[in-house]
């Protein structure tokens, strides 16, 4: 497939698409605040001594409700496309997502346990409630993974089959756990389940938002630097391995990699599904495989994606919200069949 | 004369702390996520107050004209502030925190009421709501109402000499599998209430196997419909269940209908009259409590 594009106009492309999103973001919602005024507030923000106290108002929705939004989702849409890339670069196939090394799953069953078994025990101060809910589905992954990835070890070597079979069996096996805990749960607490599995950018605090700006800077630092490796793997494991890399510790970076960086993001935002299969895939058609430019191209358009999508859930109901796990599925799979009929003309 | 002034005016917060209290301004723009909550605003006159409702404020029918602010446990912090609203009112339900902190920054007053189904809370509840609206007698006039009318349907069930009438209550939709109201739920407390005996074991609201909705055999079958009403909801349960048209109940003819609205958000202004009409349906013996408590067809 020959590529639609240079890497230097996709990444002019992208940051001028990201630099929008980001003004949209911060820009519009429910609250309809003067162009002039957000400006001046995003100053005072900033900490230019401006206004008075008609701006207070636009200064806290900018500063306390959108821009911890922007940055949520900013972090969310870039670690779930570069986990997407580096699973499909450790699966060598491009239908592969992070919920194949059970990470989804596992956080999904994590939640699970702290929603509803949390309700049972009476319920936890409402003020601990999210961090426990986020801790869970954190671990949650983490276990899962480690689980799936253990079980594709035998004799030092890590089978990338075994794995995703185990990968499988593990997935049906959290979900039949969380069906379990469905059952068990009382009406409300179903509710808070089936809406956090659609995933939200509502309520973003900058308290629940350090953990995952770090460990998505962290990943973003780490992966490209894999980037060579990926690219070797690309012709196969052991050419890889002729070729002089490291596989089996590229391979146990990528599944920690996986593990932290969509761990962190569900546990941050709830399930949100489609970025990372979607826009590894779309970057690979603009630009072709190599992974020096897919990595951070795909964390741009991640990232550009998602706070569009956001977009579209914050304004499309308001003063309602839709979960924007329901709008990156419906952008995201009439995108992803498109993509596959493409290919077959 | 100072003096005077100052030693009346400490009288007065004394005295009446409620009327000098609602002398500092009452929120006027109101938005309500609890269905018990919006309703009893309603009741209580300040239905002009709303500017927006959760999805689970169902009734009355004219809430649904108000814009939504989604569920109660999801709400967005600014999808609310574009309401300008001054007062949030709901329940411990209401959610998420963050999102909670963020609105009471904003300068919208926020109040979390319990919403355990006990008459003291609903006291206490109502006493607040009242405050708030600036109609304080209002809200203990109809609490004391409300408490006299389950008094009366409490004497009256304690008068009545049969035993308990065994009751099983199904939430359906459109008729398909039926979900039965076990331990612990709305439902079993308001068939208690009733004079009932509420028959399934099992904790919460499950499906039933036909086997079991058999082996329970009830001798009342009280269907929530939450998409059909009446005949209609009666008949599509049947039709989709068939199992139930040979329980004692369907043979019987003893089918009653319940609005579901009922079974959510605790004690609503409707609880004693839905009450009233199902105890009228266990005991039909007995001369029903109230004119429009008569078992309706």
């Amino acid at each position: 497939m020959k590529p639609v594009l240079t890497p230097r106009s996709l990444f002019i492309a992208l940051g001028l698409l990201l630099a929008l999103a980001l003004w949209l973001s911060l820009a519009l919602g429910p609250v309809s605040l003067p162009l002039l005024d957000t400006l001046q507030a995003a100053l005072r923000l900033l900490g230019a001594p401006l206004g008075g106290a008609e701006l207070d108002q636009a200064e806290l929705i900018l500063g306390q409700i959108r821009l911890p939004r922007t940055l949520l989702g900013l972090a969310v849409g870039a670690v779930l496309a570069l986990c997407g890339v580096a699973m499909q670069g450790l699966f060598r196939n491009p239908l592969a997502d992070p919920g194949l090394v059970g990470v989804s799953s596992g956080a999904a069953l994590g939640a699970a346990v702290a929603i509803v078994g949390g309700a049972a025990l009476g319920g936890l101060p409402q003020v601990y409630a999210p961090y426990l809910l986020s801790l869970c589905a954190f671990a949650g992954g983490l276990g899962v993974t480690a689980l799936v990835y253990r079980l594709g070890r035998r004799d030092g070597q890590t089978s990338v089959t075994t794995m995703l079979l185990a990968g499988i069996a593990l997935n049906a096996l959290a979900f039949a756990c969380i069906g379990l805990f469905t059952y068990l749960a009382d009406d409300a607490t179903l509710r808070t389940l089936t809406f956090w599995n659609l995933g939200s950018l509502n309520g973003a605090s900058y308290s629940r938002l350090w953990p995952l700006l770090l460990v998505t800077l962290a990943v973003a630092l780490w992966l490209p630097r894999r980037a060579k490796a990926l690219n070797a793997l690309l012709l196969g494991e052991s050419e890889a391995r002729h070729l002089g890399f490291a596989v089996e510790r590229l391979k146990r970076e990528l599944v920690f990699c996986t593990a932290l960086g969509v761990g962190a993001a569900v546990a941050a935002a709830g399930m949100i599904g489609f970025i990372g299969l979607v826009v590894p895939h779309l970057v690979r058609l603009l630009v072709g495989p190599d992974h020096r430019v897919l990595l951070p191209a795909s964390a741009l358009a991640g990232a550009s994606l998602l706070l569009f999508a956001d977009l579209i859930a914050r304004l499309l109901l308001a003063p309602a919200e839709l979960p924007i796990g329901i709008v990156t599925a419906l952008l995201g799979a009439p995108f992803f069949l498109y993509l596959l009929l493409r290919g077959r003309t | 004369m100072r003096l005077a002034q100052i030693l009346g005016g400490l009288a007065a917060v004394l005295l009446f702390p409620n009327q000098v209290l609602a002398a500092e301004p009452l929120p006027q723009r109101w938005v309500s996520a609890g269905g018990a909550l919006s309703e009893w605003v309603v009741e209580l006159g300040g239905e002009a107050r709303l500017v927006g409702v959760d999805t689970t404020s169902l009734h009355p029918a004219s809430l649904s004209r108000l814009p939504s602010i989604g569920y109660q446990r999801q709400l967005a912090a600014e999808g609310i502030l574009s309401l300008q609203p001054q007062l949030l009112l709901g329940t411990e339900e209401m959610g998420p925190p963050p999102v909670l902190a963020q609105l009471k920054a904003a300068g919208v007053q926020v109040e979390v009421l319990p919403s355990t189904p006990d008459l003291s809370t609903l006291a206490a509840n109502l006493q607040r709501i009242g405050t708030l609206l600036g109609e304080p007698q209002r809200a203990s006039a109809r609490f004391d109402a409300y408490r006299e009318q389950l008094q009366r349907q409490a004497d009256w069930l304690a008068q009545a000499q049969q035993p308990a009438p065994r009751v099983l209550l199904v939430v359906g939709h459109a008729g398909g599998s039926p979900l039965a109201a076990g331990r612990g739920t709305a439902g079993a407390w308001l068939v208690e209430q009733a004079g009932g005996r509420n028959l399934p074991e099992h904790e919460g609201y499950k499906t039933l196997s036909t086997e079991a909705l058999l082996a329970l055999d009830p001798e009342v079958l009280v269907i929530a419909d939450r998409r059909l009403k009446g005949d209609a909801a009666r008949d599509a349960l049947l039709a989709q269940n068939p199992a139930l048209a040979a329980t004692t109940a369907a043979r019987t003819g003893r089918l009653l209908t319940l609005d579901p609205t009922l079974l959510v958000g605790g004690l609503g202004p409707r609880v004693p009259d839905g009450l009233a009409a199902m105890s009228a349906a266990f005991y039909p013996a007995r001369q029903p409590l109230t004119a429009e408590a008569s078992p309706k067809p």
